[in-house]
């Protein structure tokens, strides 16, 4: 099965194939009531950041079936693998982890054949100064996603040909789907 | 098609197809370096009608949103807001009871028959023959006519609700459909003999924009765009969800990758589209449309959750991520039609301008889905 | 109607043979009656736009069916979706291009105020057609009837020379 073999070949890439994450459980903040009956909201506990490696999921309950989480540095080899399997892009997007004063850039790949396997692939780096490497010369559709992702999020895609605004206007400078943008 | 021959540097002008142009189906706008009548290189650009869904999933409550999605592809809306409930029904482990969900799947497939059938009314329009927009839109009116009765709207249709749905169909709805089929088939025949045999019609088509799998791969295209370039791909199939598994229909693929390919994919999705209707309406059972237990307020747990369904244009997949609060950390929308789009720029080049405008047309644009 | 009392030594001219008028009435009618809207459709309402064109509501009957992709050559702009602030300097241009008169229609909810996507954080649209152009129907909805479409075209006929094409059943 195809998920299998990829997520052996992602296993791979990490330095020590012993370490591969937990799965983390998750916390919600649960109010607590005090001893004079007022509500008092719990201290919420912080998730510790998830390290690096590969995650098998169930894809009835998230949607995809392997999650790999790995450094920019190792984003190309990564995505060479998943391109000679034969997977195509589905999507590339950010996230704005405020807190952690990190953005995220998720991948989605997924394939055309009957062995479905969606993968997504995630890499963080500093809010100060976002760079990645591009893969649009692997993959020919990243060129647009990142264009998207980096009008939206201001993250500079190393080696990109055409990093010039995409949705927003031509001279834009502001960035929207960062946390604390006011238009 | 013999491109041009050679270009020295300053012979060739820009052409703007610009953001007003019958053909661009919505603000579209590709900057055209000519040679003549021949394309040497394309470029498009966006953002005419960037209204950014994104970021009201941000600031908005998940039920708040669920009029949004109809306006991203308004041809198509019903499967768009059938990803939208299908993500949050399971971030948030919703129960959806069976009529509901065949009844949903039965308003999909009608929206994606009345979303062909205007896109063939338009297709043709682009290429100079008016008189099949006027046959198409009125038989989409009778389509229209039946969602009408059932959710209220004509175009952009709020009709799903996180668990089910919020109105219920009756026998005289039924009966309704019942009647349309066989009105439709009969229309497609008209089609097939009026349109897709025309000699005019197919020397337009025939070879114009190949666009081949392995490039289909590279961008990520899906949906007919895929299908007609050989590549067996259908979400439906590939990816069942909701009640799919329980139907039994066929995926045109056709693998000469031109755009008379693409052509041919929609106009026989819109005959099994049919047999998932009449399928549809006589399995359909008895029961509630809303679950008993469904949650006060949704607030799914944190972590990200993908869904991906199966519109008129492509897959189309909307990741939420969560961070249990009731509005969503990051709402992103994985649009079919941007990634076939990205396939126009490289494949249009050393084409004449009317292959090109031909080849757009085949691709089945809507440009705010595009945009987002 | 009714006879004129012109001075002498003309007679009286009984009406149903001549009718003294200003000639913009009658140049007026000719215009209401044959409205070139301009193709803009930029979103949804682009859509019931079209099939108000079409077969079953037919904008034909009041003469209004013959869209013109130039702006030379049309004298009805239909503002049918959200005007983005990207997308206003064409707007623009194109209103500049079409020759007097013309008139401005602003169909559904975006065109009129923004629509559902003036929410708190937004950035990009022009909120309503008004604020760049001089707009002389509004049409609500979203998207607008194709009925709420011809009523907004009789309505502008009347606007623009007076005359209505039957009673006001309310009024009669």
């Amino acid at each position: 099965m195809m998920k299998n073999i990829i997520k052996q070949a992602l296993t791979d890439l990490f330095p020590s194939p012993g370490t591969v994450a937990e799965e983390l459980g998750v916390e919600t903040a649960e109010d607590e009531v005090a001893e004079n009956g007022k509500k008092k909201k719990a201290k919420k506990k912080e998730d510790p950041p998830r390290v690096n490696g590969v995650l098998e999921r169930d894809h009835a309950q998230y949607g995809y079936d392997i999650d790999v989480q790995l450094e920019p540095g190792e984003l190309l080899a990564a995505v060479m693998i998943i391109d000679k399997a034969g997977f195509f892009i589905e999507s590339i997007t950010g996230v704005d982890w405020i807190k952690e004063k990190q953005l995220e850039v998720i991948y989605d790949f997924s394939r055309y054949d009957f062995d479905p396997c969606r993968v997504v692939v995630r890499t963080r780096t500093p809010r100060e100064n976002p760079g990645i490497p591009t893969i649009s010369k692997i993959f020919a559709g990243a060129n647009w996603h990142e264009r998207e992702t980096h009008d939206f999020f201001g993250i500079k895609f190393e080696g990109h040909p055409h990093l010039v605004p995409l949705l927003l206007p031509e001279d834009a400078d502001f960035h929207p789907l960062l946390k604390d943008f006011k238009p | 098609m013999s491109g041009p021959i050679s270009i020295q540097p300053g012979e060739t002008f820009t052409l703007n197809v610009g953001p007003q142009h019958p053909a661009t189906h919505g603000v579209l706008r590709v900057k055209m370096e000519m040679d003549g009548e021949y394309i040497v290189q394309a470029e498009t650009v966006l953002g005419y009608i960037h209204r950014m869904h994104e970021l009201m999933g941000e600031n908005r409550t998940y039920p708040q949103v669920l009029p949004n999605l109809s306006r991203l592809d308004y041809l198509g809306a019903m499967g768009y807001t059938h990803g939208h409930v299908l993500a949050v029904e399971r971030a948030a482990s919703i129960e959806v009871p069976e009529r509901a969900e065949y009844i949903r799947v039965l308003m999909v497939e009608l929206n994606r028959i009345s979303s062909h059938l205007f896109w063939f009314g338009a297709f043709v329009m682009d290429l100079g023959g008016f008189t099949p927009l006027m046959y198409a839109i009125q038989d989409r009116e009778h389509i229209l006519d039946l969602m009408e009765a059932v959710t209220g709207s004509r175009l952009t249709y709020c009709y799903f609700r996180f668990g089910g749905l919020y109105n219920d169909v009756d026998d005289d709805f039924i009966g309704a459909v019942r009647a349309v089929i066989p009105r439709l088939r009969k229309s497609l025949k008209k089609y097939a003999a009026l349109v897709t045999g025309n000699i005019i019609f197919r020397k337009r088509l025939e070879d114009i924009g190949p666009i081949s799998a392995e490039m289909c791969r590279k961008y990520g295209a899906t949906g007919p765009v895929a299908r007609g370039s050989g590549i067996d791909f259908d979400v439906r199939k590939n990816e069942p969800y909701s009640m799919y598994p329980e139907f039994d229909f066929d995926v045109p693929v056709y693998h000469e990758c031109d755009s008379l390919a693409r052509y041919k994919v929609r106009m026989d999705e819109m005959e099994q589209s049919l047999r998932i209707i009449e399928q549809g309406l006589d399995k359909l059972p008895d029961g509630p449309i809303m679950p008993k237990k469904k949650p006060k307020l949704i607030k799914p747990p944190k972590g990200d959750y993908y869904q991906a369904v199966e519109t008129a244009r492509g897959s189309f997949g909307i990741r939420i991520v969560s961070d249990g609060s009731k509005n969503a950390y990051r709402f992103k929308l994985r649009s079919p039609t941007y990634s076939n789009m990205h396939l126009f720029d490289e494949a249009c080049q050393g084409m004449m301008i009317m292959d090109a405008l031909a080849m757009m047309g085949s691709l089945d644009l809507v440009i705010p889905e595009i945009d987002r | 109607m009714g006879t004129q009392n012109v001075p002498s030594p003309l007679e009286e001219i009984p009406s149903s043979i001549v009718q003294f008028a200003a000639a913009d009435k009658l140049i007026n009618l000719g215009r209401v009656n044959s409205f070139w809207p301009l193709t803009f459709g930029i979103a949804c309402c682009a859509i019931e736009m079209m099939a108000t064109g079409c077969a079953r509501f037919d904008m034909s009957r009041f003469g209004a069916e013959v869209f013109r992709p130039s702006p030379r050559q049309s004298d009805l702009m239909i503002v049918a979706g959200t005007v983005t602030k990207k997308m206003m300097p064409g707007i623009k241009v194109l209103y500049d291009q079409m020759p007097e008169p013309k008139w401005v229609m602003a169909l559904g909810n975006c065109a009129i105020s923004g629509g559902p996507f003036a929410f708190e954080g937004q950035y990009s649209i022009v909120l309503g057609a008004d604020t760049f152009l001089p707009v002389d129907i509004y049409i609500p909805g979203c998207p607008p009837r194709p009925e709420a479409l011809l009523q907004g075209i009789l309505d502008l006929e009347n606007k623009v020379s007076g005359w209505n094409r039957w009673k006001d059943p309310e009024k009669a």
